[in-house]
This record gives C-alpha cells, sequence and structure tokens, in this order.
C-alpha cells in the first residue's frame, strides 16, 4: 500500500504527537490519535489547515497534558499525581519545566520541615534548624534530620519549638505548591485558549 | 494624546479577548445541549451560533478534560465519510453543570443589562 504526500504528512504529525503525549494512559492517547485522525480527514480545507488550526504537536501535547493535569487535580488533590503530570509536561515547555523545578522545590522543602519536626523527639540534640558559620562574614542555615552530629560552632535556632513550627510550614509548603502549581496550569491552558490577536 | 488612545484601545481587546475564554467551557457545554455531536461540529456551531472564535487545538484538549471530569461522554460512530466520528453528549452531570453554569450567567448578564442601560441611550 502507498501513502499519499498528504497521509504520510498527517502520519507524521500524529507520531509526533504521540510521542509526546507518552505518559497519559494508553486508551487515552489512542483515542486522542484516532479523534484528530478523523478531525484532519473531515476538514474540508485540506490537511494544511487542518494541521496549522491545531497548532504543532508540541503545542497540541502541550495543551492535552495541562489539561489532564487540571482534571486529574481536580479528582484528587495528591502531590504525587501533580508531580507525576508536571513532569510529563516539564518535557513539553519552558512553562511546564519551569513549574515542575519549583514544584519540586517547592514539596521537597516541605517534606524536609516534616521530617525535621518528626525526627526531633528521636534527635533531641542535633535535629532541628542550624545556623554555623561558614567563612568569614558568611552563615549558613540548615535543616538538619540529625542523623549525623552537628558542626562544633553550630547554634540551633529553633529548639523544641521546630516540632509545631516544621510541621505547619511543612504542610503550608506542600499546600502553596500544589495551589500555585494548579494555578499556573490553569493559566497556561488560558493563555492558549484562543489563536493570539 | 493619541498614543493614549491606542492603549485604552488595546486592554480592552485584551479584556474581551478574556471574557470570551471565560466563557468557553460553558459555550461547548451548550452547544452539546440538544444532542450529541462530534469535534468539528461543536467548533462549527461555536462558531456560527456565537461569536468565540476557537482554535482546533484548543477544543479538542478541553474536550477530553471535560470528558475525564464526566461532564460529558463520548462514543464512536461510523458515518458515510468512510470514518468512524468521535461523538460527545453530556452525562446526567455535565447537564447539571450547565443548568448552573447558565443561571450563573443569566442572573450576571441582566444585572450587567440593567446597569449599562443608561450607556445605551446615551448613545
Amino acid at each position: 500500500m502507498t501513502m499519499s504526500p498528504d497521509s504520510k504528512k498527517v502520519e507524521a504529525y500524529l507520531a509526533r504527537l504521540r510521542q509526546r503525549l507518552r505518559g497519559l494512559n494508553d486508551e487515552n492517547v489512542r483515542e486522542i490519535i484516532d479523534e484528530l485522525r478523523s478531525h484532519i480527514a473531515d476538514k474540508a480545507e485540506g490537511v494544511d489547515a487542518a494541521l496549522a488550526g491545531l497548532g504543532s504537536p508540541e503545542e497540541l501535547a502541550s495543551q492535552y497534558m495541562a489539561d489532564d493535569l487540571l482534571a486529574r487535580a481536580e479528582v484528587s488533590r495528591s502531590p504525587v499525581r501533580i508531580v507525576q503530570s508536571l513532569f510529563r509536561w516539564a518535557s513539553l515547555s519552558v512553562a511546564g519545566s519551569l513549574v515542575f523545578l519549583s514544584s519540586i522545590l517547592g514539596y521537597f522543602l516541605g517534606i524536609a520541615f516534616i521530617l525535621v519536626a518528626a525526627l526531633k523527639p528521636f534527635h533531641p540534640q542535633t535535629a532541628g534548624l542550624w545556623i554555623f558559620p561558614n567563612g568569614p562574614g558568611d552563615h549558613e542555615i540548615s535543616l538538619r534530620l540529625g542523623f549525623v552530629s552537628s558542626p562544633a560552632d553550630g547554634r540551633e535556632l529553633l529548639g523544641w519549638w521546630i516540632v509545631p513550627i516544621g510541621f505547619a510550614v511543612g504542610f503550608w509548603l506542600i499546600f502553596l505548591t500544589t495551589r500555585s502549581a494548579l494555578w499556573f496550569a490553569r493559566r497556561y491552558r488560558k493563555s492558549r485558549a484562543l489563536p493570539r490577536g | 494624546m493619541k498614543e493614549r488612545a491606542s492603549g485604552d484601545q488595546e486592554s480592552g481587546d485584551k479584556w474581551e479577548v478574556q471574557l470570551r475564554k471565560g466563557c468557553l467551557e460553558l459555550a461547548i457545554l451548550a452547544a452539546l445541549w440538544e444532542g450529541k455531536l462530534y469535534g468539528l461540529e461543536i467548533l462549527r456551531r461555536l462558531e456560527s451560533d456565537s461569536d468565540l472564535i476557537i482554535s482546533e487545538g484548543t477544543v479538542y484538549p478541553l474536550l477530553s478534560r471535560l470528558k475525564a471530569l464526566g461532564l460529558v461522554r463520548s462514543e464512536w460512530v461510523e458515518s458515510d465519510a468512510g470514518h468512524p466520528r468521535k461523538y460527545y453528549a453530556l452525562t446526567p452531570a455535565g447537564k447539571q453543570r450547565a443548568r448552573e453554569m447558565a443561571g450563573i450567567w443569566t442572573r450576571f448578564s441582566g444585572s450587567m443589562s440593567r446597569l449599562l442601560a443608561p450607556l445605551a441611550k446615551g448613545k
């Protein structure tokens, strides 16, 4: 069977799209590809106009990912699922990777605070928020889980207060990170919602 | 002075774009109110019945999100064109949502129209 130049173009487009939708479930991807193939075939203005209307495979995949993220988040706000979706979105656009990196940072810090708070009763001498000199005129502040001994010239800042403060700040950071990731996804989707101009 | 005027024009256009974007979800649910349609039909319906100009690249991902949220369902139907088409229809939850959104819209646009009535008279 030989393919016409038009259907070659369509299949090449769909192949690129399929590659970028990796991470969505297979059933979903198949549905998307079949639906778009049918859309292109129906479009009276021809293949080129149809493909132009859909935008580049990267941009289109990015929209599917952002919409998928929002739909999932409405069903479950689990950070794990959000990070999973963000990771896929990150591979598709600059906006996605910035949101991904800052969310990772936010969740990481949040988890660190919670861990320190939880470990304080087990490592009363070493766990906590520490400050120690790091060369002349320079200080370093670090969250320490307390598994190793602390630097001799360091000073612990919060004492037992790290327990309530650590839990509060930790959960607040996780909540805030989730909220802002979703806010960015929503904004991104809206910014792409209409052709520019 | 002239520059100022063109700046105002621009922010007015931006406002209009934002306003239209906000209506997209309701517009799609409303287009499906009378029965199932496939993607391209939804696009055509939106173009002819409203002046919402939406790109294909926006409608399909949005439809897939509405489906994930359980507001629409889809089915493949064979067509005369020789290939199957994916039809969308409102689920009971989608109907409920559309009704709620339409209610909010009607109340809001009613009160805006009353507020704006003096401006229309002045013309």
